[in-house]
């Protein structure tokens, strides 16, 4: 451990050497004085968050409209998250809250090259002798070293983490003092300066007073920290929006535990036995917070499914608690992918003839630091004019991606940012346009494959596809082809003259019922005119079947059927001549006597014809 | 104009259901087609009735697919 010690010494020295040149008053163009600063420095996970609440006063006679925040180079390079807000009076207002004012990086040429400097620009300009108070959050990544870099199985974890006991600021600073939240752990060590101290897991420093501008002190902390140190190397997001109503959100997770590095041998039996003690370092699951009625959710990696995670939700969230297949130790690493569906209209919104998705930027697993995140919006086929809004800088480029049922691709926004904080859980907008007629293209190249399957079978059916053309048996069915046509063409026929019988019986009854007889006459001209000229077609197709040889055994039945159809015919049409014969003489009582035997018989007549028209048909 | 929620055109919980009714009338659709193509002799059959059950019941078909996918799961 003493060695250790030497060595940070040591790794600090230069920090010390060079810090004291910055003293110098380089930058004096300002009359702004900080009258206060609060700081607050919040280590109890991988992520350090620092915030700080200044009350900033102006001296000088001009109006000052932006305020410059300064980071040592080493914090800078893992600055994740930047947000400054104005305060309410007394200062209280959480950081988080409210809307952050325009930050952007300076390059001030007074100003060594090893600060960082971001200039805050204020809604209106702060007058002569007035004040106001700003909250900045600050969030870094990677800024806690573990110390030692190798631990084993057994040993906790510690960390190291550095910053100055007073506020690294180009202005002076009058009062000042700085709270470290710890976890609730062990503390190795801490700088102790002349009023610093220590109450439970906090640490206080100060409060100094009428510090001059880039004023550093220098304080190291060591600590243990066994929160996960869960780190996507590398995240990608994929939202797919369809609009038969769901969004589909496709994560791919590459996560390493970035604390100290495992060393050593790992024995299952000892983590399995005494988890707490034999594996205080590793992390053995994940809670991710998935929005609202989400369905659908999936957890696997490239084996399969991984069966290890619970899912429970509430109106307002559904928490998905997932467990990598083993414990994650230092510098372990561990591949995954989480899916889940979300209804469209709690996403998607229309206005002004656009449409516009509105969603989170960053990952749902809480504490979760990601190197590199690119989020990809899959939009449907057909989207025009596409265009996102993201509330901080963002690289961003297109792809086109082919799926399901797809002809052109899809339009895809790919967006990509380093170093991502849950910070960054923040709403961002794709913009498009869509033809909601687009929309059918999908059920239409279904509609069009299944067709095409249809015309596929009747060109098949249509086609004649034998080879030889002069061969006996293929003579022969095209002869049986033709055959079976006229026989249907002959039942046709005679089907028709049966149509034209019900409608002699039907004159008939119409004539009971109200006695014109022209009109029943009328209908049996037409009658005869229909059977005689069916009789003429009938001539025809019956000339050819007794032709054909093929057709010499269906040829009696066919025959049978003609010859008692036209029996039939004769007998219905004396039938009709009857009953019309008496009510010309109006001999209403004895149609009945009259026609009984021939009704008879014509009711046998059709039973036979409509056995023999069945037969046929079975051919 | 404040921004509107865009829902499907139709209720998601109604895809299983359609899906089943569509298939079903597309798949009697099919059996008639393929009735008629076997019973009928080539010269007697008659191209526009063909087509048309041909294409009405891939219009059932395709919808009914369609239908089935979004049921399942698969979001065209």
């Amino acid at each position: 451990m003493k060695r250790g010690i030497m060595n940070f010494k040591l790794f600090l020295l230069p920090i010390l050497f060079t810090f004291p040149f910055f003293s110098s008053p380089v930058l004096s163009a300002s009359d702004l004085i900080l009258s206060r600063v609060d700081r607050r420095i919040d280590l109890t996970s991988q992520i350090v968050r620092i915030t700080t609440s200044l009350k900033v006063e102006n001296t000088g006679s001009d109006a000052v409209s932006e305020i410059l925040l300064s980071f040592p180079e080493n914090l800078e390079n893992n600055l994740a998250y930047l947000k400054a807000t104005l305060g309410e009076g007394k200062g209280k207002a959480k950081p988080s809250a409210g809307v952050g004012l325009p930050i952007q990086a300076v390059h001030p040429k007074d100003l060594p090259p090893s600060l960082t400097i971001y200039s805050v620009s204020l809604p209106k300009g702060l007058g002569k002798g007035d004040s106001l108070t700003l909250n900045v959050l600050a969030v870094f990544t990677h800024s806690l070293q573990p110390f030692p870099q190798k631990i084993n199985q057994a040993d906790i974890q510690l960390l190291l983490f550095q910053d100055s006991a007073h506020y690294l600021s180009p202005y002076a600073v009058k009062v000042q003092s700085l709270t470290v939240k710890l976890p609730d752990a062990r503390i190795e060590s801490y700088t102790k300066l002349e009023n610093a101290k220590l109450q439970g897991s906090e640490l206080k420093y100060g409060p100094y007073e009428n510090l001059p501008p880039f004023s550093y002190l220098p304080v190291v902390i060591h600590f243990e920290n066994n929160q996960p140190f869960a780190v996507a190397k590398e995240l990608v997001r994929e939202i797919e929006i369809s609009h038969w109503g769901n969004v589909q959100i496709t994560e791919h997770y590459n996560i390493v535990h970035a604390g100290a590095q495992s060393k050593g041998e790992f024995s299952r039996l000892d983590y399995q036995t005494r988890p707490y003690l034999r594996g205080a370092s590793a992390f053995r699951h994940l809670v991710a917070k998935l929005p609202p009625r989400a369905h659908s959710v999936y957890y696997r990696d490239e084996i399969g499914n991984i069966s290890t995670s619970s899912l429970w939700g509430d109106s307002k969230k559904t928490e998905l608690e997932i467990e990598p297949r083993y414990p994650m130790f230092g510098g372990w690493k561990t591949a995954f992918t989480i899916g889940y569906g979300l209804p469209l209209q709690d996403f998607l919104f229309g206005s002004d003839g656009k449409r516009f998705l509105n969603i989170t930027f960053g990952a749902p697993i809480n504490e979760l630091v990601i190197d590199t995140l690119f989020v990809k919006v899959v939009l449907p086929e057909g989207s025009k004019d596409i265009s996102v809004s993201v509330p901080f800088p963002v690289k961003q480029s297109q792809e086109t991606k082919l799926s399901h049922l797809d002809i052109v691709g899809r339009p895809v926004v790919v967006l990509e940012k380093n170093n991502v904080v849950p910070e960054h859980n923040e709403y961002f907008q794709v913009y498009y346009k869509f033809n909601c007629l687009s929309m059918l293209r999908k059920p239409l190249m279904l509609i069009f494959g299944f067709f095409f399957l249809f015309v596929a079978c009747i060109v098949y059916t249509h086609a004649d596809i034998s080879i030889s053309k002069s061969s006996a048996s293929y003579l022969a069915k095209l002869q049986w082809d033709e055959v079976q046509a006229t026989i249907q063409q002959v039942h046709g026929l005679i089907s028709r003259c049966l149509t034209a019988h019900d409608k002699l019986e039907t004159s008939l009854h119409d004539l009971s019922r109200t006695g014109d007889v022209q009109a029943c006459k009328a209908t049996r001209k037409s009658v005869d005119s229909s059977l005689k000229e069916l009789s003429k077609e009938l001539k025809q197709p019956l000339a050819f079947l007794q032709s054909s040889p093929q057709a010499a055994q269906i040829l009696p039945k066919v025959e049978e059927l003609v010859a008692k159809e036209r029996d039939l015919q004769e007998k219905l049409i004396a039938k009709h001549t009857t009953v019309v014969d008496c009510y010309e003489k109006k001999l209403g009582r004895e149609i009945e006597n009259r026609i009984a035997s021939q009704q008879q018989k014509i009711t046998a007549l059709r039973r036979e014809i409509d056995d023999l028209m069945d037969l046929i048909d079975e051919i | 104009m404040a921004p509107k929620p865009i829902t499907s055109p139709v209720p998601d919980a109604w895809y299983p259901t359609l899906s089943v009714f569509t298939l079903a009338i597309g798949l009697v659709l099919t059996a008639s087609f393929f009735i008629y193509e076997a019973t009928s002799s080539r010269k007697s059959r008659s191209l526009a009735q063909e087509l048309t059950t041909g294409a009405v019941a891939s219009v059932f078909l395709g919808f009914g697919s369609l239908f089935l996918l979004l049921a399942c799961g698969v979001y065209v």
